[in-house]
């Protein structure tokens, strides 16, 4: 059985300051992190390895020198990692993406399951699982708190409302995971080493492929622009509320809307 | 020259803090308040490889060499002293000892589950009439047969409550003493004549075993002795030096973390009008203070690399371990002058870090050892001996 | 003039709305709830007429499900031109092939500029597929939304890490542009309730689901949260008041419970309840400071909290310098009145 898990990279969001009032974004210290949901999906497919019989692969797509975030991922129990580069690709939108990576699910002869995160840390996006459910034609489960094999099926803890159903689908199969559905493990200390330095079978273990041998260029052309940047108003604090213990209530519960996480 | 930390220790030392937040920050307080050895800690430490960080990947370790494991040790020191005593007293001795002299059959016995996890170390040399004065040691091994039979005890033993692989000293000819008259010993701590006698009740460091151990009749056989026969001191003499590299990187997690949290609350902490960071006296405290901790990483760090590189640094180490200990002294001074009230009380973990910090100056050889180790190295390349 | 007068000439006055001509225009894709049409539809309105408004085109809704083709009226009150109804036992519980497929036929005849969902379950998983289907373009969770007449583009701000800064993406030349917003963000739009329409039914036959639901995860608990990582914190103080009330409020907000050193001496929370530098560190999204009076150690340990609402009846409590909303009263009142406002 063969899993491919996608990994992205995204910011530390230790290491930023939005400074409201210049409106501008300092970014102080230049750490990436495995995207959560990634990594929790990482976990999953890691954990249906652990029962027996399957290959994981991890593929990414980022810049250099980040290939980082296969090494992390190889080092944590992947059997092989796929670095795609090439022009456009570091750029790409999720749109763009999903095309690339059916290609390389193609390329790869095929997988069984395709596990990646929910819901991106830094944009909020949660388009990229299904559109490439959607580019593979394949069903797609979103929300995965836990995933299970078997016959050739897929079982998974999914959220409804606010219960929690199992739901299942044959192989092959996308499922994304959310951030927090999974502890990941830590990575082997001895495979840590032998990733970086290219030893015990870890430097064969690393392919890279380049983009425009998957696909055309022209397919490559971003869906989204960025339209600039925006800064949340600077806080004013010391506002008091008048009025009747009535009218308080309604300012504050006004003011709590919208901030409340869905 | 490249002062960098390659990508490979980078990544090591993403692993080894992740691990430190998740499952060592959570039981710091309570080990030191319960007065217990973070057993589930070592285990999971164990499973993650970095208890063999340092030893070869042939050996069940991680191969990462000593800058590797420097980088595990200053983690661990910015979070829990105590359990980076643990994990200094298993790596740094008590199985090192066994890596720098043990026979490729020793090493595939013993040090390979050590590094592994799946057993602890501990070492042991000090007992109640040598401490500094290590030669003075009197635990007596007899040769009978195969065996040699150990007989006397050991004090201020860490790990030695629940250590499963000693690696002990003892006399093996009186007449020779220090030089041909002492062996070193592998010995297991569930044979019989092993016996852990009582536990030390300490001032800081709470979340270790130090324990004194009392050998009665205690049969060892001839193959494990560690190292030749009557040359005991050679081998931990070795095994000393490289741990006391890595102590001192313990230090500067420790002064880290003091100057970190510091410079934290001076943040926050406002008194006239300001924050404690306006105020001038407070400044040069942190300012002193990191100075001091930049000047001990890039010591630290240098030792590490030339014990990778195959060059001498036994007076390094003991540099290391000199001015480690005594940064992290007086950085956890400040700490506690800084936070105030705060510090001093036992809800915060200021306090835990003052009282944490002292031993540093006199476990793995006092600093008065290791200034006499330097004084001796720079005075022999001028032609002069000095005694103890 | 009284009421019902006003009613009688309002009532002469309805315009029965004939389902505007298809083509192009504005769409919100809606969800129903509880047999009502969800709240987060009627905000994706608002944001569709404001839209629907400078591009000179009308607002349209698709509504699937069972039994639903009487909640077109709610939409039309909302300022919905046409309402198309796809009303079929296939389409209820929500599954994504039967919804994809009718949408997708829906939307190929009629060749919307702009489609509208909530970022609910629902919008998560059927929006992309519907614009990987399309060849659209996805922003997904935009909080602040304008129009770029020029090209007829949707601009929209996306909260990033949460909301630390927000990045304005458009989709400049693909469509048809489909826009994602979360529950709560908007304001509901006016309901006339005098505006009435009739829908158009769509003969559908929905497909199968290819996820089968096989029942409720017995058993199941999601990991923990624990209060460092809650992103709604109440926290109360001495003077908070009825308890059992701040654990209703605290459960209406999503939120946990917590207290000051104070709050726990008293026997109000435990002790890895206790907001303190000594304590547990915090930094939710929303700080609700029940009857907290405020000092060094617990302000440090809620600072990075993103929004803090503080109740007292001193009005000279240090908290309240640490707050953005301040409300000088009984705490205990304030969150009678509160679980009132907000229920």
């Amino acid at each position: 059985m063969r899993i491919l898990v996608i990994l992205r990279r995204v910011l530390d969001p230790a290491g930023l300051v939005a400074h409201a009032r210049l409106r501008r974004l300092f970014i102080n210290r230049e750490e990436y992190l495995i995207e959560p949901g990634d990594h929790a999906a990482l976990e999953a497919a890691l954990r249906i390895k652990d029962g027996g019989g399957a290959e994981v692969v991890v593929v990414s797509g980022q810049p250099e020198p980040d290939d980082d975030t296969l090494r992390r991922g190889l080092a944590m129990g992947a059997d092989r990692a796929i670095y795609l580069s090439g022009a456009g690709f570091a750029d790409a939108d999720d749109g763009v993406a999903a095309e690339v990576l059916k290609a390389t699910v193609e390329r790869l002869g095929g997988a069984d399951l395709v596990l990646v995160g929910m819901t991106r840390l830094d944009t909020g996006q949660a388009q990229l699982g299904p559109r490439l459910a959607g580019a593979l034609g394949w069903p797609q489960i979103v929300g995965a708190w836990s995933v299970e094999i078997a016959d050739g099926r897929i079982r998974a803890v999914r959220r409804d409302g606010d219960d929690y159903v199992i739901v299942e689908t044959d192989l092959p199969a996308v499922v994304t995971v959310p951030a927090k559905a999974l502890e990941p493990r830590y990575p082997d200390g001895a495979r840590l080493i032998n990733v970086y330095r290219g030893e015990g079978g870890m430097a064969e273990a690393v392919l890279q492929w380049d983009v425009a041998d998957l696909m055309d260029p022209e397919g490559l052309v971003p869906l989204l622009e960025g339209r600039g940047r925006d800064f949340p108003p600077e806080r004013e604090r010391g506002v008091r509320v008048e009025g009747s213990i009535e009218e308080a209530a309604q300012a504050v519960a006004e003011a709590l809307r919208g901030r409340r996480p869905g | 020259m490249d002062f960098t930390f390659s990508r490979e220790a980078k990544a090591l030392r993403r692993m080894v803090r992740a691990f430190v937040e998740k499952e060592v920050a959570p039981i710091a307080a309570e080990i030191d308040r319960e007065h217990r050895v973070p057993l589930g800690v070592m285990r999971k430490l164990g499973k993650t490889g970095l208890l063999g960080v340092c030893f070869p990947q042939e050996y069940g370790g991680m191969g990462a060499g000593e800058v590797g494991y420097c980088i595990l040790m200053e983690e661990l020191g910015r979070v829990c002293t105590s359990t980076a005593t643990n994990v200094g007293a298993h790596i740094g001795i008590g199985a090192m000892a066994i890596h720098v002299d043990g026979t490729e059959e020793q090493k595939l016995r013993y040090l390979a589950p050590l590094a592994r996890g799946e057993q602890f170390a501990a070492f042991g040399l000090t007992e109640s009439n040598a401490g500094s004065d290590a030669a003075n040691i009197s635990t007596r091994a007899v040769r009978d047969g195969d065996e040699w039979v150990v007989n006397g005890g050991k004090v201020y033993i860490t790990n030695g409550g629940y250590a499963d692989v000693v690696t002990l000293i003892a006399v093996t000819d009186p007449a020779l003493g220090a030089r041909g008259g002492v062996t070193a010993f592998i010995v297991e701590s569930d044979w019989p004549g092993f016996e852990v006698a009582r536990e030390e009740d300490k001032m800081g460091i709470r979340g270790t075993s130090t324990a004194e151990l009392v050998f009665d009749d205690l049969r060892v056989p001839h193959e494990n002795v560690l190292g030749k026969v009557g040359e005991g001191f050679v081998t931990f003499m070795k095994a000393l030096d490289m741990g006391r590299l890595t102590l001192g990187a313990a230090c500067l997690g420790g002064a880290q973390a003091a100057l970190d949290w510091s410079v934290a609350w001076a943040r926050t902490r406002e008194q006239f009008g300001t924050q404690l960071a306006q105020k001038q006296s407070i400044q040069w405290m942190i300012a002193d203070l990191a100075t001091e901790v930049e000047a001990l990483r890039s010591l630290v760090y240098r030792v590490a690399w030339m014990v990778d590189t195959g060059q001498p640094f036994t007076e390094l180490a003991a540099m290391c371990k000199l001015y480690g200990s005594e940064v992290a002294s007086r950085a956890v001074d400040m700490a506690v002058q800084i936070h105030g009230g705060l510090g001093y009380s036992r809800d915060y973990p200021i306090e835990r870090a003052f009282r944490d910090a002292r031993i540093a100056e006199i476990f793995e050889g006092t600093n008065e050892i290791q200034r006499i180790v330097i004084a001796s190295r720079i005075f022999r390349e001028h032609g002069v001996r000095i005694s103890p | 003039m009284d009421a019902s007068y006003l009613d009688l000439v309002m009532a002469q006055q309805e315009e029965t709305f004939k389902d505007a001509e298809g083509g192009g225009g504005v769409w919100v894709v809606a969800e129903s709830a509880g047999g009502e049409i969800a709240p987060v539809t009627l905000e994706a309105v608002g944001v569709a007429r404001t839209l629907a408004e400078s591009l000179g085109a009308y607002v349209y809704a698709a509504l699937l499900g069972d039994g639903v083709r009487l909640l077109a009226e709610t939409l039309y009150q909302a300022g919905v031109d046409g309402v198309r109804v796809a009303d079929h036992p296939g389409l209820s519980p929500f599954g994504l092939e039967p919804h994809l497929g009718i949408l997708v036929d829906l939307f190929e005849a009629e060749g919307p500029e702009i489609v509208l969902f909530g970022a609910t379950e629902m919008g998560r998983a059927l929006a992309p597929r519907l614009a990987q289907r399309m060849g659209g373009g996805l922003i997904e969770r935009g909080t602040r939304v304008s129009l770029d007449p020029s090209s007829r583009t949707v601009e929209a701000a996306v909260p990033m890490y949460g909301g630390e800064y927000f990045e304005v993406l458009a989709c400049p030349e693909a469509r048809p542009q489909v826009l994602t917003i979360e529950p709560g963000t908007f304001a509901r739009p006016f309901m006339d309730r005098y505006r009435k329409g009739e829908p158009t039914m769509l003969d559908v036959e929905p497909g199968e689901p290819a996820v089968r639901v096989l029942g409720p995860a017995e058993g199941f608990r999601p990991p923990e949260v624990g209060l460092s990582e809650a992103s709604v914190v109440v926290a109360v103080g001495r003077q908070a008041g009825d308890r059992a009330r701040v654990e209703r409020l605290a459960e209406m907000l999503g939120g946990r419970v917590a207290g000051d050193r104070g709050a726990w001496d008293a026997g109000l929370v435990e002790a890895d309840q206790v907001v303190d530098v000594r304590g547990v560190r915090v930094s939710p999204e929303v700080y609700l400071a029940v009857g907290i009076r405020g000092d060094t150690f617990h302000d440090a340990a809620m600072a990075d909290s993103a929004f803090v609402v503080a109740i007292h009846a001193d009005p000279d409590a240090p908290i309240f310098e640490k707050a953005d909303l301040c409300v000088t009263a009984e705490p205990g009142e304030v969150v009678r009145a509160l679980l009132t406002a907000l229920g």
